[in-house]
């Protein structure tokens, strides 16, 4: 380890000459918290390579919590990933740490290593000529700006303490110009977000700034950004995650970046829906999520008689939950929900309309199918519905050649009478958990879907009931004790009835379960008896009848439903009704399951 | 080694053999000729691609249809088959032989949703 130090060493006291981000080993001396006005905290940090210590090493904010946590012990053994230099105005440099580790713990260190003594800039040693060859040679990792003298650093690394910086960024938001007009005068504002990849900053600029750089600044561009005053940032007016804020003033450059592929869109930290309802009322967050429904845009007219385009659209995440966005103006009317795009909403405001809802205001960035690691997971998510299936679909069709093979008969082929393919090209597959989410059942209409289910419960009782025996009326009869059985409807008694089904079953595909109830013939066909022998045999041999339900159990079959919310002694619930019981062919929904697996991969 | 029947055994088609040299696979196929040893046949998968199968042991029935072999596949991308399972045909369902190869690709090209590991042999 210390033969390394040594070796490094005339690189690591040269850090002041390059930006390049070599891992230098240091070894931990000392930390000092540094108390400046009403923002974080910052850490001055003493370092050493063995020979010689340095004391000005800052650590960056989001550093503070190894100083905080003593994970900077004396002596500990530190690698240097990342850091940027800045000189201060009086010409002294600072070393900002912005990426640390530290890889051998103090406790593992024997005490002092080496006799290191404080190191001064210019002081001549042994090494000299060869760290100057060295400064000069190494390239810089960064892109140098144009003309100017000052380094690019990342924007983590920006704080109030530092003039001389450039920063190369992203704009992923531009505000439109807002003016204000109060006793001490009037002006205009704007203000923009920045990213690259160390992180994100809101820039304001007011009056004169406005006329210099709004229309130069495109959003989606990147531009060489110098000389703004930082200040901290006011966290009630964005959800920009940084502790400083920056303000354009007359020193202020702003230069395009033509090379720029390497800096990254935009910075999201997204939120779980599901985590919505433990958000406040009124937080600014990011959000992402597939649009599973989208309705159409309408006009309305605001409390200021301007009139205002607004759509909703449903977002559902890994989560699995949905959550309903508001977008407004343009974005409302060219919002294309076709095909289920992800969408991505940075700087989204939630409100508790409905339960919690998002809306996407001015300062909300939205982006359809965005090109960031989330969306894919999402699409992958997406996937694994169709896949999960398809893999045990694989299962099945050898299953169902061994027991060719051994004599069984296939599954469910007691249903064959009830065939006719698996519905036209307009069939509406879901799966159970897409009901839930997609709501389902709670428009004013009932929703059809057709599913892919196993039986996974039948409530036996009451599944039998004694209907009136004529022809088209199957009303439940009145048992008059003496022999009759009596219809309301035809207001008629009879000697006999007939007994007719109404089950209720729980089914269950790869995603959730569902309380379904089938009458007579979806009922017939899933426990593959007539309702008449069924009721005769309930009366007659009670096991054989309880075995009927068994063998039913763990049946797969495809389920046309209807769902409707339905409202009994004020309390509303789904209710969901199957109208037709298919078995399933396999091939068939093999060759879906491709093609769906095929299309969200596209 | 553990037994071949014991690992972990990817599904593959023709095409997949040559990544698969020495490896256990497990192979769905048509059979087209049996050698009159009777130590050797020919298969032909869902792309219509021929794969060679060599057996220990001279078969003992008369092979037709479809099989799945479990076998190792040789340098020369034949396949040593440990054991095979025939898949009849006179019960009046076709194995579709297209469709199953149609799965197979699904899950050859998303290796991330089906991480059925192949085991090496040590």
């Amino acid at each position: 380890m210390l033969s390394t130090t040594e070796s490094d060493q005339c690189c690591s006291l040269n850090i002041f000459n390059s930006v390049v981000c070599l891992y230098l080993y240091l070894i931990f001396q000392n930390i000092r918290k540094i108390d400046g006005g009403n923002g974080p905290a910052r850490f001055r940090v003493m370092m050493s390579d063995g020979l010689h210590t340095l004391s000005s090493f800052m650590l960056s904010t989001q550093l503070n919590c190894m100083a905080e946590d003593n994970r900077l012990a004396p002596n500990c053994v530190c690698i240097l990933k990342r850091h940027v230099t800045n000189i201060l105005k009086d010409g002294r440099r600072v070393v900002i740490i912005l990426e640390i580790d530290v890889i051998k713990p103090a406790s593992e260190v024997a005490g002092k290593i080496g006799d290191p003594t404080p190191y001064t800039e210019g002081k001549p040693s042994k090494h000299t000529g060869f760290s100057r060859d060295f400064g000069k040679k190494a390239p810089s990792a960064m892109p140098s700006t144009p003309g100017k003298s000052s380094k690019v650093v990342p924007i983590a690394s920006l704080n109030p303490y530092q003039s001389k910086w450039t920063i190369r960024a992203r704009v992923t938001n531009k505000s439109n110009i807002r003016t204000w007009s109060n006793s001490r005068g009037d002006g205009k504002l704007f203000s923009m977000e920045m990213v690259d990849e160390s992180g994100e900053i809101r820039a304001t600029g007011f009056n004169q700034e406005v006329d210099k750089f709004y229309s130069l600044i495109e959003v989606g561009k990147v531009y060489y950004i110098s000389k703004c005053s930082l200040k901290i940032a006011n966290k009630q007016y964005t959800s920009v995650k940084n502790d400083y804020e920056m303000t354009l003033n007359g020193e202020s450059t702003v230069i395009p970046c033509e090379d720029s592929c390497d800096v990254p869109m935009v910075q999201c930290s997204f939120v779980p829906i599901a985590e919505l309802e433990n958000k406040e009322k009124d937080a600014v967050i990011d959000v992402i999520g597939v649009c599973k429904s989208v309705e159409e845009v309408t006009r309305l007219t605001t409390k200021s008689s301007r009139e205002v385009s607004k759509r909703t659209l449903n977002l559902m995440d890994m989560s699995g939950k949905v959550v309903t966005v508001t977008l407004w103006g343009e974005e409302a009317e060219k919002f294309d929900g076709s095909g289920q795009p992800i969408v991505a909403i940075k700087g989204a405001k939630l409100s508790d309309f409905g339960g919690r809802s998002l809306s996407a205001s001015f300062s909300s960035t939205l982006m359809i199918n965005p090109d960031i690691p989330e969306a894919y997971k999402l699409r992958e998510t997406q996937m694994k519905s169709c896949v999960l299936p398809l893999c045990q679909l694989i299962g099945i069709l050898f299953i169902l050649y061994r027991y060719d093979k051994e004599g069984h008969t296939m599954d469910g082929q007691s249903l064959t009478e009830l065939k006719g393919g698996s519905g036209g090209g307009n069939t509406n597959w879901k799966s159970l958990s897409d009901v839930k989410n997609e709501h389902l059942g709670h428009g004013d209409k009932a929703d059809y879907y057709t599913c892919i289910a196993t039986i996974v419960y039948l409530r036996k009782e009451n599944c039998l009931y004694q209907a009136c025996p004529s022809q088209d009326c199957n009303k439940k009869v009145i048992d008059q004790q003496n022999g009759m059985f009596r219809c309301e409807k035809c207001d008629k008694e009879f000697p006999n009835f007939k007994y007719r089904l109404i089950l209720s079953a729980n089914i269950a595909d790869h995603g959730d379960n569902q309380w379904v109830t089938c009458f007579q013939e979806s009922a017939e066909a899933i426990l593959g008896q007539n309702a008449a022998y069924l009721g005769q045999l309930k009366d007659s041999n009670e096991t054989a009848y309880d075995e009927i339900f068994q063998q039913a159990n763990f049946n797969t079959f495809i389920f046309r439903n209807r769902v409707k919310l339905e409202t009994y002694n004020d309390e509303s619930r789904i209710k969901a009704t199957v109208l037709d019981v298919k078995p399933v062919d396999h091939k068939d929904y093999i060759q879906r399951l491709i093609v769906n697996i095929r299309k969200l991969a596209a | 080694m553990a037994g071949i029947l014991d690992v972990p055994k990817p599904r593959i088609n023709c095409s997949m053999l040559s990544q698969h040299i020495n490896k256990p696979v497990c192979f769905v196929g048509r059979v087209e000729k049996v050698h009159p040893t009777g130590k050797m046949f020919t298969v032909s998968d869902g792309e219509g691609n021929m794969a060679t199968v060599e057996l220990n042991d001279p078969l003992e029935e008369e092979l037709s249809g479809v099989v799945e072999v479990i076998g190792m596949v040789s340098n020369k991308g034949g396949i040593m088959a440990t054991a095979y399972n025939m898949f009849r045909e006179d019960k009046g369902t076709l194995f579709d032989l297209k469709l199953y190869n149609e799965a197979l690709k699904v899950i050859h090209d998303f290796p991330q949703h089906y991480p059925f590991e192949v085991a090496s042999s040590s």
